[in-house]
């Protein structure tokens, strides 16, 4: 087990590395204007280049590299052009991480719940009436583009429920809509995986033996098949939060909550190239930890990899 | 020497007794009892064509993509791009409701909303067809080398973890930030964000070809390489790629509608499906203007959620376990 | 062989599956007595239908498949009419417990071997909780495996293929049912093995009393454990005897394939025999005896009726029209002459 932890923990550090290095020297192509904010127009060819060496731009691509991590130790980031002129931008990001994280914990948890559910009605009732119904939702979830149908939610759950749609984290109401909508393509996700699941392990051998010795279909539904979900269930959890948490962009931009992501629109349309390039750098990240995080809990959970022992079980 | 007494029913006592004598031995219709006749795409077909829902989607969308096409060699049709003016007060004739003038109406700048609707989808399907296409291409290349040529393995694999892990959105955007609007930028953006897929298939496919064990039997029986491409790998393949093919397109309208909203997708000046969304969410508040909303919306759905359902049909179509 | 009505008796039998669009008969009318307390060996090539056939008795067809129609007597009611689940319950496990072919994927993976026994437990005896647990265990002891409250703890990877189908045994056992079949139980391990779990439940059924269906293609296995033997070919039991009658005594031309097919019987220097051709495609109707295009020595009613039971001594039954007195004088292959004059030779 703690070998299985180091391993893996030895290989994420290195497509890590791998990773921000190769995103780091794909920004070098970001257009320039991106570090010059609003005097752009202003600056002289001299005036431009100055800058430009000042920030390090101009030095060949390994040093650049070497520079970037040798501040990133220090925890320096950079500095923002034009969001907020000469901040650190680790200061600017760092009170944006509450609320996203909120909102990926809400929304996953919302998502998980709501999405097994009706994953697990879907197999119970495969090929009836309700599992038609959840096909339909999860096939308009899954078909319809993100950025359409939220429109939608933001439009009539505004007006039938009277929702606010501007965010306020003091006003709990302000919360629902959001989270909502952020959960509404993890529960498509986790409902057709868990009848996918479902269906393929109900085919399976060992079903054949417990329905064999007499158990009932719920009781296996139950005892087996719902059990031996953990496992699988495991590893992707901690993907599944950390990618909400990238992946609101939209929705924290259409409900106007002060999270990573809302930020990130904001500098790519302000042209904020420092900004822009922390943001990018923490979300890829992101998804590594996630991965390695969901590994180490699968580890735990899963008994083939907790009790590894040797070849040849007497 | 033991009895032998009849047990069976009386019927079989008037017979000709002339049967009870030994007949010819035919050994080649012997072998010929076991035959049978599965035959992968008729098979295929014959599942994809009893579900009604997707044959009612596909030819829907037939006909949307024909009309789509058609649309502008249709009499009366007007530009995209025009503004049209009232000829009395020269004011433009902005937010006008569906008429008989314009069938969908205007948008707040004055061009008639059904042109622009018909041209806004030939440009997003443009899009997601050659995105579709570039992808399916790189994909096969990539892939096939990485699941052929050993010493490559290593490198390829590298490579592929590193893209991998960069979550999409992230990726797509700085990759619209770093180029100028327009469609060749779409194009080149989305194609690079989505072969990954397309490439670790392929890949798959090739090793499985390369060490599963009904290849090796066939291999050791004598069967040309070339055999075994076509009847072993090809079918599963073929029906693969379509499917994907089918559900990359919904994915890229979904792309080209969030990369419009964020700003980085195409310019105002060309139509397209994520262009009029966004443009009807601008006044979507407005119960009279949301019209503009409404049909760009119902265009992109139905386009999705048919090639979705066509897509997901064709994959539980092709799977040789629903054969039965 | 004792009288008495037999546990189980199953009478024209037909069994459909609806495949591709058309329908297969898998079983065409097979009829099958079986005795408490015996050992009976259901043989035949495979898709020869033996499968499906015990299948039946537990309602674990497939979803495309059915009873058409016949009986299966069994305590009193005719469960080829069972539909519903809750009947079938009543049946799985408690009467008519299985083993199945491939221990390594019998067990749930991710579930504690002690725990999947003791659910069979608890369904069965009226025990729950900590002594359900205890005779779990017991029932691992049973088994043969050693150290066994611990090895309850452990997960099937801990276990190997032999010892993990002793566990599928020991849930059997946990049933206490009245029959157990065992489809093809040792094809999956090593011979070695093969023998230490055919004496298992040899044993098993000496201590519990049960009685067992093996099923099998392995005429080596059936010399070893079977009381009874029925031949099965395309669908349908075509000779039913004791051991000893079908192995000296055949009289069906295909088990005379069948057993002169065994490398054993073979002469040094000769060709091994193997029965040419293949069985017949079960979509069509079968005219006759089934077997007849792949008897070189049928008759010429074989392709026209289907051969009724006959009955060669009150434990024996064959399905052919040579033992009808109208066919001709026809005598088995040499091969099976010589097997039925060494048994002569030791019954003087």
């Amino acid at each position: 087990m703690l070998k299985y932890t180091l391993k893996r923990l030895a290989q994420s550090v290195v497509t890590l590395l791998l990773v921000v290095t190769f995103v780091f020297l794909l920004m070098r192509l970001m257009p320039v204007e991106g570090y010059f904010g609003d005097r752009s127009d202003k600056l002289t060819p001299a005036q431009r280049e100055a800058i430009l060496d000042k920030l390090g731009l101009l030095d060949p691509w390994y040093v650049q590299v070497g520079n970037f991590y040798k501040n990133l130790s220090h925890g320096d980031m950079g500095t923002s052009s034009v969001y907020r002129v000469e901040v650190p931008v680790i200061e600017v990001i760092v009170p944006r991480v509450p609320y996203s994280v909120a909102f990926g914990l809400i929304a996953t948890g919302m998502s998980l719940v709501f999405g097994l559910a009706m994953g697990v009605h879907m197999a119970r009732h495969k090929g009836r009436f309700w599992d038609k119904t959840w096909t339909a939702y999860v096939v308009f979830m899954n078909a319809v583009p993100l950025a359409v149908y939220l429109l939608f939610v933001q439009l009539y759950a505004s007006s039938l429920l009277k929702l606010p749609i501007l965010f306020d984290k003091h006003d709990w109401l302000s919360w629902i809509l959001p989270a909502l909508s952020m959960s509404l393509g993890g529960i498509a996700g986790n409902a057709l995986w868990m009848r996918r699941y479902m269906v393929d392990e109900l085919n399976k051998d060992y079903i054949k033996l417990a329905r064999a010795k007499g158990m009932s279909s719920s009781a296996i539904m139950v005892k087996h098949v719902m059990r031996n979900a953990y496992t699988p269930m495991a590893q992707y959890l901690p993907m599944a939060v950390l990618l909400t948490i990238g992946g609101s962009i939209y929705v924290e931009s259409l409900y106007s909550i002060p999270g990573m992501g809302g930020l990130l629109v904001d500098v790519i349309q302000r042209q904020d190239n420092p900004m822009v390039q922390a943001l990018v750098l923490i979300f890829s990240s992101v998804g590594i930890l996630g991965l390695f995080l969901g590994d180490v809990l699968m580890g735990l959970v899963d008994p083939r990899i907790k009790h590894e022992k040797s070849e040849g079980a007497r | 020497m033991t009895e032998k007494t009849n047990t069976g029913s009386e019927k079989v006592m008037d017979v000709d007794p002339g049967l009870f004598t030994f007949a010819e031995f035919d050994e080649v219709s012997s072998e010929r009892t076991g035959y049978s006749d599965y035959s992968y795409w008729k098979s295929t077909f014959r599942v994809f064509l009893k579900n009604k829902v997707a044959l009612m989607l596909l030819v829907f969308l037939a006909t949307l993509i024909l009309f789509t096409l058609i649309q502008p060699l249709l009499p009366g049709q007007k530009s995209p791009t025009e503004i049209y003016n009232d000829p009395a007060t020269s004011m433009q004739l902005r937010n006008l409701p569906p008429s008989k003038a314009f069938w969908f109406g205007t948008n707040s700048i004055g061009q008639d909303l059904w042109s622009r609707i018909w041209s806004g989808t030939r440009t997003t399907m443009l899009i997601a067809l050659m995105v579709g296409v570039i992808e399916v291409g790189i994909g096969i290349i990539y892939g096939s080398l990485w699941g052929y040529v050993r010493k490559l393995d290593r490198l390829l694999t590298e490579i592929y973890n590193v893209l991998s892990n960069i979550p999409t959105v992230i990726f797509l955007l700085l990759l619209a930030f770093m180029m100028k609007p327009g469609i060749k930028t779409m194009i080149i953006a989305m194609s690079i964000t989505g072969w990954l897929g397309m490439a670790r298939f392929i890949r798959n496919q090739i090793v499985i070809i390369r060490d599963r064990e009904y290849n090796l039997a066939s291999r050791c029986l004598g069967t040309p390489t070339r055999r075994i491409i076509m009847k072993n790998l090809l079918p599963y393949l073929v029906s693969v790629i379509m499917m994907q093919t089918a559900l990359s397109i919904p994915a890229t309208i979904g792309w080209e509608v969030l990369l419009t909203y964020i700003g980085v997708g195409l310019p105002v000046s060309i139509p397209s499906l994520g262009n009029l969304v966004n443009e009807g969410r601008l006044i979507m508040m407005s119960p009279e203007l949301r019209y503009q909303l409404i049909f760009p919306v119902i265009v992109v759905s139905s386009i999705t959620v048919s090639l979705y359902v066509l897509g997901n049909a064709f994959s539980d179509a092709s799977d040789p376990r629903n054969h039965v | 062989m004792n009288d008495k009505t037999p546990i189980l008796s199953v009478k024209d039998l037909v069994v459909k599956f609806s495949l591709r669009g058309r329908i297969l008969t898998a079983i065409r009318g097979a009829s099958l007595d079986l005795h408490e307390g015996e050992a009976l060996a259901i043989v035949g090539e495979s898709g020869s239908g033996k499968s499906v056939f015990t299948k039946s008795f537990i309602g674990m067809l497939d979803q495309n498949g059915w009873v058409d129609s016949g009986h299966i007597e069994f305590e009193g009611h005719d469960i080829a009419g069972y539909k519903t689940e809750a009947e079938w319950m009543k049946i799985r496990g408690g009467k008519i417990s299985m083993v199945f072919q491939d221990p390594m994927t019998a067990l749930n993976p991710l579930r504690k071997v002690g725990m999947q026994i003791q659910e069979a437990v608890e369904l069965h005896t009226g025990l729950t909780g900590k002594a359900a647990a205890k005779e779990a265990v017991e029932m691992l002891d049973r088994v043969g495996i050693t150290n066994p409250a611990l090895r309850a703890n452990q997960f099937p990877h801990e276990f190997s293929g032999g010892m993990r189908q002793r566990v599928v045994i020991a849930i059997a056992m946990a049933c206490k049912s009245r029959i157990l079949i065992c489809d093809e139980p040792t094809t999956a391990l090593d011979v070695t093995i093969q023998a230490q779990i055919l004496k298992l439940v040899k044993n098993l059924q000496q201590d519990f009393g049960f009685t067992v269906i093996y099923i099998t293609h392995d005429l080596g296995v059936v010399a070893n454990v079977a009381d009874r033997v029925a031949v099965m070919y395309a669908g349908k039991i075509i000779e039913t005897g004791t051991a000893e009658e079908v192995f000296y005594d055949p009289c069906h031309p295909y088990t005379w394939a069948l057993l002169s097919s065994l490398p054993q019987l073979g002469v040094k220097g000769h060709d091994l025999y193997s029965i040419s051709g293949t069985p017949p495609n079960l979509f069509n109707e079968i005219k006759g005896d089934a077997f007849a295009p792949r008897n070189p020595k049928a008759l010429k009613i074989d392709f026209v009726h289907e051969p009724p039971e006959f009955r060669v001594s009150p434990t024996h039954t064959a399905s052919t029209w040579l033992l009808d007195p109208r066919a001709p004088k026809l005598d088995p292959p040499a091969a099976i002459q010589a097997l039925k004059a060494k048994y002569a030779r030791r019954q003087a």
